[in-house]
């Protein structure tokens, strides 16, 4: 019998939930962070793995130039001054540095440009925009969750980066009770306990896909040894996307870290910076019980740097960043710099959160990634250079992690691109005009 | 691969085929009575993400969006041509062509284009309509199987586009999945040399009509076949020799024939590797994405001009000062050259030519050879060397020994050794780096006034930098010297009539008496190559080959 | 080399250092041009620590806005309560902007102070105080006058820059040729790339060589080219637009690699009207140096209609005046004080200001427009 056709039967006759059995790779984003091909609790019975989720984190104002780049470039790098907060992150994120906004032409809307060319890839032209980043990826992995992203602003705001095309921007919860209202109301349903009725384009597919796996045999009798050989690579491959689908038609796991979160109380929301501080832990918290429910898979977290303050003073972050002189001695804006620090340990206090969950060896924040991003590169002058970007999370396995990335004079929207192929957009480029790009970042794409 | 063919070797072996042994040369195409040569056992080649986009903007139009990631392509003998003939599909592969076989499809079958992409409609949409699935599925699938479905498979995409038709209660969801899983079939994504018995050889194979005219198609074109060429193939007009050479002639005087020019040369230049290039921006401040890609556009577009719209002589290629420029690039030249488009309009391309005093000339001297060929922060003449070598001349140069230490290279603030060819003298004291340096480094020194990222520039550190070399012999005193002697090397000419070959055919060959009869001819007509190319097109080599080997399949 | 010798008869712009020679014979009267785009154009200031008297510079904003509420009437305890709500946040306009930014008064009604400054308290803005700022005599007058500077680098006396002793303790305003103050960052940020470049070409017989030389303005049809990292690129080409509104021609001296204009013309160039819709400096002096590598830096000081500079600000308010420039209203009546230019036949109110702007520029070529045609 032809080695092949042999091949085939065990591969026919081989239940899907055995595929490791039969010795076959996995595709890499059936991988968790750990390398394990599933996430079951048991460590042993063979499962989904638990899906990957989105979130970006826009963080206006910037950074002070010098004082976060790392000096190493690639693995290993370790923070510099302003990126302490995010030492217990080291290893798990990952530093951008050196992108560029592109104006071509078009006057420099300062703190407006950079969001829409880190939301949309391009500078809008007129009201009808392109969907924004997390709704191109929100359509790809959150197609079946409860919302399709959940958007939330620290300061108390409505804001949001997150937009559909057209005009329409998608909200945020300004406040973490509000938030709590709207994912673990009444409307509520734990996810473990749900019915499960399987996507009927999905089984569709699968069975066009069987008709493709059934050329085989007239194609084989055609081909030498050597191409025989790749032949059957390719259907190897062919049986991946098949297993793939195949998994999304059954029941999926269950969610083991699921619950619901406690209600917060004693909320106060506004732009002072205690009622910020409290809230973004409440957010967090929040933020990662919805994910391990499975309530939805993408987030974006809008910080309305401008407007924050400290109680009892007439300035907030935004005019200190223009009007506050350097600082002789040290080199910088003092209290731009304690503003700068104020965020960047609330960055850190929200990822904690997202941390807490443990999920078999992995936790939320490990199934995820978080993107960082903002509008200048340095605020008192409106830069739009030498941008710094960050992602924490390994992204359920799809991201290489611990990596600096010296881009300079790339265009940011190379994140973007970067992000939508990791969680499985269609898309070989992304931008507008200067700001197209069709270069991930390779070096950390899993 | 492992044999390495120490240059020396490879420079004797060029200097004995001066004066080729007549007797052993056959003429170009077959000849009665003689036995044909046969190129090698029949190959399956993946298609290349250009030919991929190509076959579908035939097909469909240029305005279907692909999306998705292709594989990396494997290079062999200097070719991603050749490498096409070992490559297969990972799963992550397999996962983009699934899902931009599904884009393409819904594309396709979207509300607003499906009039005008398809020959017909449904009856009633939310019914299987067996008839216009047919009528679909047939059309499609002539031009992504290259050839007419059998009956069986057209049978079974019909029933596979009615089942999910009547699942989904949409005829044309149903269509597009069927649809998706030919655009994701093998078939479709590779090239398939089948075969038939030669009536003219007995006991022979050769190309089926249909291989045959995806064959030429491919070659001339970078895609799929035209109708006229599908007629040809059912026909069996393919088959005859006038009729054979009737497309051959068509195709080369078709303006298609630049496409597959431009990618023979893609291939050939190594240009994939652009995907690769870095330039350090501290360094080369003006380098940008658009710089990379206005780069390889301009060496494109040189020699395309060149070869194809002039039909001028291929070593002109090493001379011309004639070239495509645009601003971006025109900084980095150092050049004056005004837009003449739209404001701000970043593709705008202007004709220009160089001075005669200007260093610049010859596709060796362009920001696509002395950029792609050097460090992300400095120039390396032993890497543009051997650029020149492999790629320019078909000669291989062996890999450095470990343990190499490189520091004093590397070290170009260094305050004695200012210029890299002052480095380079100190570093080579190791006679077993010095012979390998000798190969490469003397042509690589000639091109030391461009920087890493493509400019001008007479010093190095403050110190003149000295451009002399030889080549086999040849002096040189500059860049321009350098592609003099690069257009009267025979091995650059000849090295071209060898890679078309393999690029036609997917093979590597040795220097054979009919390569060598080919480089003759090639030299005859005047080094033009599109002539090359037909008489690549009309060599048996090129439609024959022997059946695989079955040995290992049982 | 960047330049060549053209025939005098062709008066065009030309820095067209590749074009073959054989084009352009050299003749006796040749002449050699060289061309620079402006990547960086700002007011010249050089703020130090102590420039502003011992309480610093002119408060930021929010404390602006408080004295304002104080200059209204509102007494200590109110204005107080006020800042203390305006803290806290919460819905509906903020109470001490919604006061502020009405806070012209018309046969005491609240009216827009942006567009009616007059209307408005003048809260008697400190201007700086100091011996040194760039720029030139534009006057004449020589160091014989109280209220001139004197440059650093030039060490001239007399020096007229009113501008800078006017806007010199506002915070936005103070930087130094490096550290560029904020609002000229903010400035042109928002018109180098939305505006046609800005060209300088200097023409003489041998400008290697000490001698008389041509220094022209104009503007180009393109933008600023940049590089990836947003610094203007070198060597790019561009083609000076025919527009006489914006073509400035000065007579000069070049001297060791610097240009000098020693006879002062005036200046129009068209601009964005985000700022101005024209930078007019009436009987501009220019001072330019050149470097090796063919890049320049310099100086350009004249007369400015000193509301030009108000409007640009007012248009913007009172977003602009919260989030960059500072106290508006504030600085019209500075601007006003110090104006030391053009008095108005029948007031006798000054109508422009001594101001010195620094730019830095790169290598360009130049084409002119017209000849253009397409091959």
């Amino acid at each position: 019998m032809n080695k092949l056709a042999s091949r085939r039967r065990v591969l026919k006759s081989t239940t899907v939930g055995l595929a490791t059995a039969v010795g076959l790779p996995l595709l890499d984003c059936f991988l968790n962070a750990n390398g394990n091909a599933m996430a079951a609790t048991d460590g042993k019975k063979a499962g989904a793995p638990l899906p990957v989720c989105f979130g970006t984190w826009w963080q206006g104002l910037g950074l002070n130039p010098g004082r976060w780049i790392p000096e190493k470039v690639g693995a290993g790098y370790t923070h510099n001054v302003e990126l302490k907060p995010l030492e217990k992150f080291t290893g798990r994120m990952n530093v951008i540095s050196g992108t560029k906004y592109f104006l071509d032409g078009r006057p420099l809307e300062t703190h407006t440009t950079g969001l829409q060319i880190a939301s949309m890839g391009r500078i809008p032209t007129g009201v009808n925009t392109v969907a924004s980043l997390d709704s191109e990826i929100a359509d790809v992995i959150g197609k079946n969750t409860r919302f399709r992203s959940i958007e939330l602003a620290l300061d108390g705001s409505r804001a949001s980066v997150s937009k559909r095309a057209g005009s329409a921007t998608n909200p945020s919860d300004p406040s973490p009770e509000a938030l709590y209202a709207r994912i673990f109301g009444p409307e509520f349903r734990d996810p473990n306990a749900a019915d499960f009725t399987p996507d009927v384009q999905a089984m569709a597919r699968r069975s066009v896909l069987s008709d493709v796996q059934d050329e085989r045999m007239s194609l084989a009798k055609e081909l030498g040894a050597s191409d025989r050989a790749r032949l059957d690579e390719y259907f190897t491959a062919l049986r991946q996307v098949e297993q793939q689908l195949d998994i999304e038609l059954r029941k999926p796991d269950p969610l083991p870290a699921c619950s619901a979160s406690a209600k917060p109380t004693d909320i106060k929301t506004g732009r002072e910076v205690a009622f910020v501080e409290q809230n973004i832990k409440m957010f967090g918290t929040l933020m990662a019980h919805a994910l391990a429910c499975g309530q939805t898979r993408v987030f974006n977290v809008m910080v309305g740097s401008l407007g924050l303050r400290k109680p009892g003073t007439t300035q907030s972050w935004h005019p200190l960043t223009h009007e506050e002189p350097i600082d002789d001695a040290l080199g910088y804006q003092k209290e731009v710099t304690w503003f700068i620090d104020f965020m960047n340990r609330g960055f850190a206090s929200f990822l904690t959160e997202l941390d807490s969950i443990k999920e078999g060896a992995g936790t939320v924040l490990d199934r995820s990634v978080v993107v960082w991003q903002t509008d200048h590169g340095y605020a008192r002058t409106h830069t739009i250079d030498a941008l710094p970007i960050f992602t924490v999370g390994g992204a359920a396995g799809r991201l290489k992690t611990g990596i600096h990335v010296s881009a300079a004079g790339d265009p940011a929207t190379r994140i973007g691109l970067t992000m939508q192929q990791a969680m499985g957009v269609q898309r070989g480029s992304w931008g507008g005009l200067s700001n197209e790009t069709s270069k991930t970042f390779t070096e950390i794409l899993a | 691969m492992k044999q390495m063919h120490l240059i020396a070797v490879a420079v004797c072996a060029a200097l004995a085929s001066c004066a080729p042994a007549e007797d052993k040369v056959s003429g170009a195409g077959t000849t009665a009575g003689v036995a044909p040569v046969v190129a090698g056992e029949a190959t399956m080649r993946r298609l290349t993400a250009e030919q991929y986009q190509n076959v579908i903007a035939d097909l469909f139009g240029d305005t279907i969006e692909l999306g998705g990631r292709f594989e990396p392509e494997l290079r062999v003998n200097g070719l991603m041509a050749v490498g096409a003939s070992s490559v297969s599909v990972t799963a992550a592969g397999m996962e983009q062509y699934d899902m931009m076989a599904r884009r393409i499809a819904a594309q396709i079958m979207d509300e607003k284009r499906r009039a005008l992409m398809m020959p017909c409609q449904p009856a009633d949409a939310k019914l299987a309509d067996d008839a216009c699935a047919r009528q679909f599925l047939a059309e499609s699938g002539l031009w992504l199987y290259r050839r007419p479905l059998t009956d069986a498979e057209l049978g079974s995409y019909v029933t596979t586009a009615n089942k999910a038709a009547a699942r989904l209660g949409n005829f044309h969801d149903g269509l597009a999945m069927s649809f998706s899983a030919m655009l994701a079939s093998p078939r479709f994504l590779f090239r398939q040399e089948t075969l038939e018995p030669d009536p003219a050889h007995k006991g022979q194979v050769r190309l089926t009509a249909y291989a045959k005219a995806a064959q030429l198609s491919f070659f001339l074109w970078n895609s799929g076949p035209d109708r006229a060429l599908f007629e040809a193939a059912r026909t069996g007009e393919i088959h005859t020799p006038k009729g054979y050479a009737k497309q051959v002639d068509r195709m080369i005087a078709s303006p298609r024939l630049e496409r597959g020019v431009r990618a023979f040369f893609v291939d050939n230049f190594h240009f994939d590797e652009f995907s690769l290039l870095t330039k350090d921006a501290e360094i080369f401040p003006k380098f940008s994405a658009q710089v990379l890609a206005d780069a390889q556009e301009q060496t494109l577009r040189t020699v395309v001009d060149l070869l194809v719209k002039r039909r001028g002589d291929y070593r002109d290629i090493f001379t011309t000062k004639k070239t495509f420029l645009t601003q971006e690039l025109a900084a980095i030249y150092k050049v004056p050259v005004a837009e003449h488009g739209p404001n701000g309009s970043p593709d705008i391309w202007q004709a220009f030519e160089f001075s005669k005093d200007s260093a610049y000339g010859g596709v060796q001297s362009q920001i696509a050879f002395t950029a792609l060929h050097s460090h992300p922060g400095r120039s390396s003449p032993t890497i543009r060397g051997k650029a020149i070598r492999e790629i320019l001349m078909c000669q291989k140069v062996p890999a450095p020994p470990g343990n190499v230490d490189f520091k004093l290279v590397q070290d170009t603030n260094n305050p004695v050794y200012r210029t890299v060819r002052q480095r380079m003298d100190a570093h080579a004291t190791n006679p077993v780096c010095t012979g390998c340096h000798k190969i490469t480094d003397p042509m690589g020194y000639a091109l030391e006034t461009f920087d890493g990222g493509g400019a001008f520039r007479t010093k190095e550190n403050g110190a003149d930098i000295d451009a002399s070399g030889t080549l086999d012999g040849k002096q040189f005193k500059s860049a321009m010297e350098l592609g003099k002697v690069l257009h009267d090397s025979p091995a650059t000419a000849n090295c071209l009539v060898n890679r078309m070959a393999s690029y036609a055919t997917g093979r590597t060959f040795k220097r054979e008496p009919w390569i060598q009869a080919m480089e003759q001819g090639f030299a005859a007509q005047g080094y033009v190559v599109p002539e090359l190319m037909r008489a690549v097109a009309l060599h048996d080599v090129f439609t024959r080959v022997a059946p695989p080997a079955q040995q290992a399949a049982n | 080399m960047r330049s060549m010798k053209r025939p005098l008869a062709a008066a065009v712009l030309f820095a067209a250092a590749a074009f073959p020679a054989a084009l352009f014979p050299r003749a006796a009267f040749a002449l050699e041009s060289r061309s620079v785009v402006i990547g960086w154009l700002g007011q010249a200031t050089m703020n130090g620590d102590k420039d502003c008297g011992a309480e610093g510079p002119n408060p930021v904003i929010g404390d602006q806005y408080l004295k304002h509420l104080k200059d209204l009437g509102y007494s200590g305890e109110e204005v107080e309560a006020l800042a203390k709500k305006s803290a806290e946040g919460g819905p509906g306009m903020d109470p001490v902007l919604e006061i502020v930014w009405m806070r012209g008064r018309v046969d005491g009604k609240p009216t827009n102070p942006y567009v009616y400054p007059e209307t408005a308290i003048d809260p008697k803005l400190k201007p700086l105080d100091g011996k040194f700022a760039f720029g030139f005599d534009l006057d004449g007058k020589g160091a014989d006058q109280a209220s001139a500077f004197t440059d650093p680098d030039t060490l001239e006396k007399g020096v007229d820059h009113e501008m800078y002793r006017a806007l010199g303790c506002m915070r936005s305003f103070r930087g130094s040729l490096t550290g560029r103050p904020t609002y000229w960052a903010w400035a042109w940020g928002q018109t180098r790339d939305s505006q046609p470049a800005w060209i300088v070409t200097v023409t003489g017989e041998d400008l290697s060589k000490d001698g008389d030389v041509t220094v022209t303005f104009d503007r180009a049809l393109e933008h600023v080219k940049s590089n990836p990292d947003g610094s203007p690129k070198s060597d790019a080409t561009y083609r000076a637009d025919p527009d006489p509104r914006s073509h400035n021609v000065f007579k000069g001296k070049m001297k060791d690699g610097a240009v000098t204009v020693s006879e002062a013309a005036d200046f129009r160039m068209l601009q964005n009207p985000l700022i101005a819709p024209e930078l007019r400096l009436d009987h501009a002096k220019v001072r330019i140096s050149f470097k090796e590598d063919g890049s320049a830096t310099g100086m350009i000081g004249g007369y400015q209609p000193w509301r030009d500079l108000y409007w640009g600000m007012a248009n913007g308010a009172p977003g602009v005046e919260l989030c960059v420039t500072g106290d508006i209203v504030g600085m019209y009546y500075l601007l006003k004080h110090h104006a030391d230019f053009d008095p108005d036949p029948k007031t006798g109110q000054n109508r422009a200001i001594s101001a010195t702007y620094y730019f830095e520029a790169v290598p360009a070529f130049t084409t002119p427009a017209q000849q253009t045609a397409s091959k």
